[in-house]
């Protein structure tokens, strides 16, 4: 195949091919089995490259989701299993076990900081108004009284409509943060960080709690690092830095 | 051959398609023991299992999302038909013995043999497809993914710096040098049919 077959097929494929070709080209197709075969695969490469940019943070969600349930499925499974009964030893171990474990959570408490030390998200209220305002304030009760399950379909939702607004954006990271789809959430927050919103620090922020919760104080760390002096959140920020050194 | 009605199990269809938590679980708990059962007794162990169910939901997911699957059949049937190619396939891939995969002559009526077997297909084509894109130069990687990402091309051609007829053209070529790289390569021959 010629470039110019290639130019052609798009032409075709995006309805922009002048009328007086199509009869030439639609005759090609149907003549030529090579040029029909190439035609056929371009068009399939374009649905495929389609769903997989438009839908990439649906795939993502979808991904993580199934690992989730996946792994949880199979983890019962392991467990279900009958296991030998040797009680009276596993008893002490268990008490063992226990007492040191609540000796290292009270300990815990006075060292290292924690993600739900520092996640105190402010009431929010969402400036992005239309025909959706049933939907917005589904969204905002839900954050606001922290049922991130419910605020977090609200926002997905709402994205599907608003699919480039920051700021639903941000909000939507951070449910997903309090429900640890981590992935997915760390994603829409580099995307954020990365832009030029007036969101760009906050979730940068945000990003760096994502990080924390998930026990990564190095890259917490780092992104904490770069934000910067005018950002709401520097001297928290700042804070932070200092307890994980 | 005349229209056949949706199966009333579409709905895990539909679910996978939507990421409903749900149906999902659902799933788990309703057919995925099953596969589980079989691989174990052909060579394999849940840790396997638990790979090829996962791969084998996002191919339905795939598929689904990007064309349409209609169901006609049982989900089990074609859920696990699905599963156990998938696992035939990788034992013939990782072993040297000669495995045979004893595949009943498709009729017309067997709608879940059928089904499993556009998806396995659709499934390759997948792979091959994105094995191929990433072989790309990264140039056309990242014009393919703005054109798509973007919603006009006048947006894609703007943040490129490059006029739209420009940005057309190296998109059309793009997508040719990659139906080229798909066409060439050994594995696009054995989808053939």
């Amino acid at each position: 195949m010629k470039d110019q077959d290639f130019i052609q097929f798009e032409a075709y494929l995006a309805n922009e091919m002048p009328k007086e070709d199509l009869a030439d080209f639609e005759a090609r197709l149907k003549t030529d089995a090579k040029f029909n075969q190439a035609f056929n695969t371009y068009k399939e490469l374009g649905g495929f490259l389609e769903h997989k940019f438009k839908n990439e943070a649906a795939t993502m969600a979808f991904e993580e989701n199934l690992k989730n349930i996946s792994a949880q499925h199979f983890g019962l499974k392991e467990a279900n299993k009958p296991k030998a009964k040797k009680l009276n030893f596993y008893k002490y171990a268990i008490a063992a076990c226990v007492v040191l474990f609540l000796g290292l959570f009270v300990l815990n408490q006075f060292l290292g900081p924690t993600y739900s030390n520092y996640a105190k998200h402010d009431v929010i209220s969402l400036s992005v108004r239309g025909e959706n305002d049933a939907l917005i304030k589904t969204a905002e009760t839900a954050f606001n009284n922290k049922n991130f399950a419910k605020a977090e379909k609200a926002f997905e939702a709402l994205l599907k409509t608003n699919p480039d607004n920051p700021e639903l954006q941000l909000y939507q990271a951070i449910s997903k943060i309090e429900l640890n789809n981590f992935k997915t959430a760390d994603y829409l927050l580099e995307q954020l960080r990365n832009g030029s919103s007036v969101y760009q620090y906050k979730a940068a922020w945000y990003l760096a709690l994502s990080k924390l919760k998930q026990e990564n104080n190095q890259a917490c760390l780092s992104v904490l690092k770069t934000i910067p002096q005018e950002a709401d959140d520097y001297k928290r920020a700042q804070k932070l830095i200092k307890k994980l050194n | 051959m005349g229209e056949k009605k949706n199966h009333e199990d579409q709905k895990y269809i539909d679910g996978l398609r939507q990421n409903n938590s749900f149906i999902i679980q659902a799933i788990y708990d309703r057919f995925v023991p099953k596969v589980v059962n079989y691989i174990k007794q052909n060579n394999g162990d849940a840790d396997r299992a638990q790979d090829v169910v996962q791969d084998t939901l996002m191919t339905i997911y795939h598929q689904a999302s990007q064309k349409q699957l209609r169901l006609t059949c049982p989900f089990d049937a074609y859920f696990f038909l699905l599963c156990k190619r998938k696992w035939l396939n990788e034992l013939k891939k990782s072993s040297n013995k000669e495995v045979t995969i004893n595949e009943e002559v498709l009729s017309k009526d067997d709608d879940a043999q059928e089904l499993a077997f556009e998806t396995s297909a659709f499934g390759e084509k997948q792979a091959l497809f994105a094995e191929m894109f990433k072989k790309l130069g990264q140039a056309c990687q990242d014009l393919l993914k703005a054109s798509f990402k973007i919603k006009s091309m006048e947006e894609v051609a703007k943040s490129l710096g490059v006029t739209y007829a420009y940005a057309r053209k190296k998109k059309s070529l793009c997508i040719g040098k990659l139906t080229q790289m798909v066409q060439g390569s050994p594995k696009f021959n054995q989808l053939k049919n």
